[in-house]
């Protein structure tokens, strides 16, 4: 009992915590690749059946194991496979290294930022919290912001580097179109800012404890604005002026095949994702269960562990619906003319967005005041 | 025991490192696109060196304004210029620039070494861990409350200048478009 090998309790102490940060962020990170990976299969697969329910048509429905056809389902798997394999096509006069490097420029901020979002309360094993999110920044909106607008190289090289007009027109829109809805992107949300007084995400969602606190409530005009801009800044439609088939063939990546083009399929659906996350984060609560808050969660599922993966289920379905609404607009909603997408965010969305800010500081101003 | 500990310097010369690389890229490479791309990557490199030592807040307004903003603008120009590598000189000194680059490396060799000789206190890292942060109140918190307290007037300054040329360069950019809509109504094909 009284000898310890001569060893300092308190630094195998610190050392462990060290280690088990380490490999809690490994794993963290892991298992956050690995999923965010499964999204853009699965989201192909209800691009192609959810419009096919809204115009009765049947969609794909072929490809399946043997006799169970799983609603075509495999039809994904297959598509990756081809995409995969399909022969690799380099433009003559491409440049080639900003040409390989650009889908790569275009997924890297995606996955970055998807490690800031806090997507459940701390798990507790053994004596060890653990955040659930890979990486805990008190800065949580400004990293979101300063990754996401590096977002824009992706575009703007593929479309230089492919060396075909259609595909520099489209990278200019599609720069053009980001950099002009990032402003009013971060403008929705400074009013959330000023309500909770933090720019930690965690601490957003700890602060969303009940349900009339959701920042739908408390900053329904943030929530409006936000979620256009989300659509904006994604390429979507109704702004998916980057593509325009009719007017592009298919903007910055018209270059682009095989694996290539999957990579700006994967960014785009995982930068989808994350602005579904981040709006549930911001909007509705995150991991929080609505009418339960966290202590009676846990007391409701007996661990804090438990209450940690209804957390993260929770979330997810929240994020699940502005998913579906993605989907939803686009198959609704006609395309924006391209001075049309302008005027509206420079002329309307920013003045708006702005107004919202002094407006939301004046009323707490004046509740504080009292 | 302490097999881990030695991994935050080792970062910090992983990313002086890289920072000094890239910036060589920004000043020798012959395509400018290259230039600009490996300049985001400095800007990239530097603000991880900020949020290695804490600083979260500047680390993430570097990459926001920086590389999220002014090397886009950048990028856009050079694009749309389409200028051609070859039209560039590589890395090929002259005399006078050999001597300017010896000049500034020895004048850089001084002022280093006269600063580790007379205060090496100057270098050593001040009381700014994450501890010491996180009881001021968090990173954007003091940089909040000296901005607008002690600094109010000079940042007042500084964004009015902004506003300025803002204003101007839509001045600027108004007043060819207004002439010629004067002399040509219909964009300018009447003759």
């Amino acid at each position: 009992m009284g000898t310890n090998f001569g060893v300092d309790l308190t630094s195998l102490l610190q050392w462990n915590q060290f280690t088990v940060d380490l490999v809690a962020f490994v794993l963290k990170f892991a298992i956050l690749a690995g999923g965010l990976l499964q999204i853009p299969p699965v989201m192909v697969w209800v691009e192609r059946r959810v419009p096919a329910l809204m115009q009765r048509r049947r969609g794909p429905n072929r490809v399946g194991i043997f006799k169970w056809r799983l609603y075509g389902l495999l039809q994904s798997l297959a598509d990756t496979i081809k995409l995969i394999f399909k022969e690799e096509v380099v433009p003559d006069g491409a440049h080639k290294i900003f040409y390989h490097l650009a889908p790569v420029f275009c997924v890297f901020p995606a996955f970055l930022i998807a490690c800031a979002i806090p997507y459940g309360p701390d798990l507790k094993i053994f004596d060890y919290t653990i955040p659930l999110s890979v990486v805990r920044v008190d800065v949580g909106f400004l990293f979101i912001f300063a990754i996401s607008s590096l977002a824009v190289y992706g575009v703007s090289l593929a479309g230089w580097a492919s060396n075909n007009k259609y595909s520099l027109l489209g990278s200019l829109r599609a720069s053009a179109q980001m950099i002009s809805y990032e402003i009013p992107l971060g403008m929705s949300l400074l009013p959330i800012v000023l309500i909770y007084g933090t720019l930690d995400l965690g601490k957003i969602v700890e602060a969303q404890s009940s349900f009339f606190k959701w920042g739908a409530f408390t900053a329904p005009a943030s929530l409006l604005l936000f979620v256009i801009c989300m659509f904006a800044e994604t390429n979507r439609a109704p702004f998916d002026l980057a593509e325009g088939e009719s007017e592009l063939v298919a903007g910055f990546h018209t270059e682009y095949n095989s694996a290539k083009f999957a990579a700006f399929f994967l960014g785009e659906y995982v930068s989808m994702f994350v602005l579904s996350a981040l709006a549930s984060t911001v909007f509705f609560g995150g991991w929080q269960v609505p009418f339960v808050p966290y202590e009676s969660l846990v007391a409701m599922l007996g661990s804090p562990n438990i209450a940690a993966i209804a957390g993260v289920l929770m979330l997810l379905l929240k994020s699940t619906f502005f998913m579906w609404l993605y989907i939803w607009v686009r198959w609704t909603l006609p395309r924006f003319r391209y001075d049309q997408l302008m005027s509206l965010g420079w002329k309307f969305m920013l003045p708006i967005g702005l107004a919202n800010v002094v407006g939301t500081a004046v009323v707490l101003a004046v509740l504080r005041f009292k | 025991m302490e097999a881990f500990y030695f991994v935050p310097e080792l970062l910090f010369y992983i990313l002086s490192g890289l920072i000094l690389l890239s910036s060589v890229m920004v000043v020798s490479a012959r395509n400018p696109v290259t230039s600009a791309i490996f300049l985001v990557l400095d800007l990239f490199f530097v603000a991880a060196l900020y949020a290695k030592l804490d600083a979260h807040f500047t680390a993430a307004i570097q990459v926001l304004v920086y590389a999220g903003a002014i090397v886009v603008l950048f990028v856009f120009v050079i694009m749309l210029l389409n200028l051609k590598p070859e039209a560039l000189r590589g890395i090929r000194f002259s005399v006078g620039e050999a001597v300017v680059l010896l000049i500034t490396l020895a004048g850089f060799a001084i002022v280093g070494s006269e600063l580790a000789r007379t205060a090496p206190d100057a270098l050593a890292p001040g009381n700014l861990g994450a501890g010491a942060i996180e009881l001021a109140g968090g990173n954007t918190f003091v940089v909040a409350m000296r901005m607008f307290t002690a600094f109010l007037w000079p940042f007042e300054m500084a964004s009015v200048l902004i506003l300025l040329a803002i204003v101007a360069c839509v001045m600027v950019a108004k007043k060819d478009k207004v002439l010629g809509a004067a002399h040509h109504p219909r964009g300018g094909s009447a003759e």
